[in-house]
């Protein structure tokens, strides 16, 4: 039995995901009528529409009954509400239980990753993080796509593929689990940034030129907090990085958009009515590159843009008439 | 309690050698496992390097033969040969290992020790030390023992221990089997380095330690996995373990940031056999961090100018130094009396073979203090399994647990204190980014005014307090104060005694730098905790 924590969009698309592969499900959401919709009709119409939820899939808003005894518990909670679901989860989980998240932030204040709130919630030491190009809404639709879990623990993985890997899913397997995490939080702010080029009609150049040097930036920044360069060359890198700055189903995407129409953050947010984790991860990552070091202008750009009322046009200024250095940094051998 | 019942020396080599070569034999050749030949191929190579540089004595003498023949044998050996060569050579490294040891000795040892040193003081050679024990004044004038003494005593009757102390000098090991002693507690077995052994003045206390022995320039796979395999099979037997796991001692001053996971595994190994066999669930393995922090460092010299020398290479191994000259001795141990200087051995909290916090009564924790089975960590489908990529994990975080549990009780002195506010205003005046430059250009002739360093003092111990109050630092009780006159004073005198100069001296309104090695040498001890807003003087893990 597997348990996931969270019914949002990818919360939900991964129970269907895993119970079509054969395994019992439960899904554990805090609201009663949510729970009820997707026991009683097999649907979860606000979160993911369209979708008929596999059968394998039961859901339960006791998180004790659904976390205690589950092989692995997959914990999909928005980065904000992480830490409160995990501790809950701390008074339920045995040291043997493998627990894989699938979150794409930091925590505010903190700017803590999600593995490390893992780690001091609760018990759990078999950890690992899934991340990558999974747009939810294509995932539920059952098409193709890959994606990387990495973990110190073998088992971690193993048990993470047993339960993901089919015909429509690779999964990938990684050891760089700070680097995952870090990619997965900070192409979000790249996202953002790209939404607001589209918006702008920069063209395809002046995108790739943003999205570029966003990589370079946050892989600065995550080497500089312990990643390996290459894995921000891999599917949770470059991988999702393409998904969030071309797809306008992104959120993050949408959230860049509408800046570059001029629109206020508070009203964006609440026109969007769900979590777009750049707006946080713009917050940690601005804080993370002055603590780290790190020269990043257009992470601290979308962080102006976003919270001191920088506009687009100005901040692409900013941006073009920086002097121009290194296209590819120089990393030391990690080893 | 009952522990190590039937369990003799004889028998735990015995199991020793039993097990390795049942281990090599049953992965030589399959699973992508290297055949039997390469493994005694592999296991010459590497001594053959080692002898290149090793010192032509008796001992290594011995060895080259020992090489000689398995080499003029191997080409020949049948495949039932190879099995009794590799036998030959797991044996001749079990007998290295528990050479030295003899238990029954340990208690008889254990109440010499404390007068031996003292004796050293005066200046008497370890035999004639024997017929002056009564009347030489204790080994407690010079230890100060704190932090969780009564857990550990607590502890050894409720499972196995480790005491992981952190490593700055040779005398760390007769200090801490010193402090077993004085707290009472049963004989633990030491993994000492080859050198107290050889060392004129340690060998004759290491022989009656209940010490095995590591040879740390022996790089041959077979024998560091044999010696792991020793320390596992002791903890599986109830003996009480003592090593250090940073390996050598710490070359730049600094508190250890890693720790070499190979030997703090053992105790994980040992308490899952022990769960396999299926022994006493209340069979625990205990690791219990600890340290030992110096006002003043016997080989301190020596220490920095190897680290000077070789940032980047860690296999030097410092072999000539004070601690092999009796005078040295004798000035040091004279210098902490004079000056009425105390090493403070303090005693950590106790964790778990996974680096989970335990209390008192041997319960594991959670990181919100949650009681917890620490058995099922090793746990799938409901029972224990063996899996050596996760419990590197394990061990890896009780490394991290113990590195940070070191930084927290290290006991900053007033030595340290002056030494890195005064390398701090020097650093800012010579401006000089280049470490090796920065202390090359600090000479007599580059003084500073005393009230500058007093006031740096005084900006430090206040960043100190603060750091203890939040439990991140602890203070000798001299640095509970916000006079920076005093601190200075006190770090001088300890500075001015016992090195062949001293590092520092007032000349008038100035303080003059004589040693700028030493002065960084005792700066590190308060490296890494973000002190004055200095910065790193050379990269976290440089060669220790």
């Amino acid at each position: 039995m597997i348990a996931v924590l969270g019914a949002g969009n990818w919360g939900t698309t991964l129970s269907d995901l895993i119970a079509s592969n054969g395994h019992a499900v439960r899904l554990w959401t805090r609201a009663p009528e949510q729970r009820d919709e997707i026991n009683a009709r097999h649907t979860n119409e606000r979160a993911v529409p369209g979708l008929r939820i596999a059968d394998g899939v039961t859901a339960t808003s006791d998180l004790g009954e659904a976390a205690r005894g589950a092989e692995m518990v997959l914990v999909v909670i928005p980065s904000q509400g992480f830490r409160e679901v995990s501790s809950a989860l701390g008074e339920v989980l045995s040291p043997e239980q493998v627990v894989l998240h699938a979150t794409k932030g930091l925590e505010r204040e903190t700017n803590a990753r999600m593995t490390e709130i893992l780690l001091a919630e609760t018990c759990a030491r078999q950890i690992g993080v899934l991340s990558g190009p999974n747009l939810a809404a294509e995932i539920a639709r059952k098409k193709p796509a890959g994606t990387v879990i990495a973990s110190r623990f073998p088992h971690v993985i193993e048990m993470g593929r047993r339960a993901l890997s089919c015909p429509r899913m690779m999964v990938f397997a990684g050891d760089d689990v700070t680097g995952v995490e870090l990619a997965g939080a900070l192409k979000n702010v790249v996202a953002i940034a790209a939404g607001a080029a589209t918006q702008m009609d920069l063209g395809e150049n002046g995108k790739s030129l943003l999205v570029t040097r966003g990589l370079a930036e946050i892989t600065r920044l995550a080497v500089a907090m312990g990643a390996a360069p290459l894995t921000l060359a891999g599917l949770a890198g470059i991988g999702d990085l393409m998904v969030t700055c071309a797809s306008p189903l992104s959120r993050n995407h949408r959230v860049g958009v509408a800046l570059a129409k001029g629109e206020r953050l508070p009203a964006i947010l609440a026109n969007l009515g769900m979590v777009a984790e750049g707006v946080y991860a713009a917050l940690a990552a601005r804080d993370l590159a002055r603590a780290h070091r790190v020269e990043a202008p257009l992470l601290d750009g979308v962080y102006r843009v976003l919270y001191e009322g920088l506009g687009c046009e100005e901040g692409l200024r900013e941006l073009m008439t920086l002097p121009a250095g290194r296209d590819v940094a120089r990393f030391q051998s990690t080893s | 309690m009952q522990r190590a019942r039937g369990w003799d020396e004889v028998r735990i080599g015995d199991e020793v050698i039993a097990r390795k070569v049942q281990r090599v034999l049953a992965g030589a050749g399959v699973d992508g496992g290297r055949p039997l030949g390469a493994v005694i191929n592999d296991s010459l190579y590497h001594e053959r390097r080692r002898l290149l540089h090793a010192p032509d004595d008796e001992r290594s003498r011995s060895d080259g033969a020992f090489h000689a023949r398995v080499r003029r044998e191997l080409p020949h050996a049948t495949s039932e040969r190879q099995r009794e060569l590799v036998r030959e050579i797991v044996e001749r490294y079990v007998g290295e290992i528990t050479g030295h040891f003899d238990p029954r000795v340990y208690r008889f040892a254990t109440s010499v020790l404390p007068y031996g040193l003292s004796g050293l003081m005066q200046g008497f050679s370890p035999t004639a030390l024997l017929n002056e024990l009564r009347g030489a004044s204790r080994l407690d004038d010079y230890l100060l023992l704190e932090g969780e003494v009564e857990a550990l005593q607590e502890l050894v009757t409720r499972g196995t221990v480790v005491l992981a102390p952190t490593h700055s000098s040779n005398l760390d090991s007769l200090l801490i089997g010193y402090a077993i002693f004085r707290m009472g507690l049963p004989p633990f077995v030491y993994g000492a380095g080859l050198n107290l052994f050889t060392n004129p003045i340690t060998s004759f206390f290491m022989h009656n330690l209940g010490a095995y022995t590591v040879d740390r320039s022996k790089t041959d796979p077979l024998y560091r996995e044999t010696l792991k395999e020793y320390a596992t099979v002791t903890m599986e037997a109830g003996q009480h373990n003592l090593f250090f796991p940073g390996g050598t001692r710490s070359r730049s001053g600094e508190i250890e940031a890693r720790v070499k996971l190979g030997l703090l595994g053992a105790g994980l190994a040992a308490y899952r056999n022990n769960l396999l066999r299926g022994k006493d669930v209340r069979e625990r393995v205990f690791v219990v961090p600890c340290t030992i922090s110096y006002p003043l460092v016997l080989e301190a010299a020596s220490l920095v100018r190897s680290f000077l020398q070789e940032t980047g290479k860690s296999a030097y191994i410092v072999v000539d130094d004070e601690f092999s000259r009796v005078h040295r001795w004798v000035d040091f141990l004279r210098g902490l009396a004079e000056l009425d200087l105390r090493v403070h051995v303090r005693i950590g909290r106790a964790l778990d073979p996974f680096g989970d916090a335990v209390d008192a009564q041997g319960v594991s924790r959670d990181p919100r203090g949650r009681p917890i089975d620490p058995r099922r960590y090793l746990f799938r489908d409901g029972r224990v399994v063996e899996d050596p990529a996760r419990d590197v994990e394990y061990t890896r975080a009780l490394g991290r647990r113990v590195v940070e549990s070191w930084r927290r009780d290290s006991v900053a002195l007033p030595t340290s204190v002056l030494a890195f506010a005064l390398l701090e205003v020097l650093r800012r005046d010579l401006d000089q980014p280049d470490l090796f430059r920065m202390l090359r250009s600090i000479s007599v002739d580059t003084g500073v005014a005393a009230v500058l360093v007093e006031a740096e003092v005084e900006k430090l111990l206040a960043e100190l307090q603060a750091l203890e109050r939040a439990g991140s630092i602890q203070l000798s009780e001299g640095l509970r104060t916000t006079d920076g006159r005093d601190v200075v004073a006190r770090g001088l005198r300890g500075l001015g005694i016992y090195h062949t100069t001293p590092v520092v001296e007032r000349r008038g309104g100035q303080l003059v730098v004589l040693d700028a090695d030493l002065l960084f040498f005792y700066r590190n001890r308060l490296e890494g905790y973000g002190l004055l807003g200095a910065p790193r003087l050379y990269p976290a893990g440089a060669a220790r």
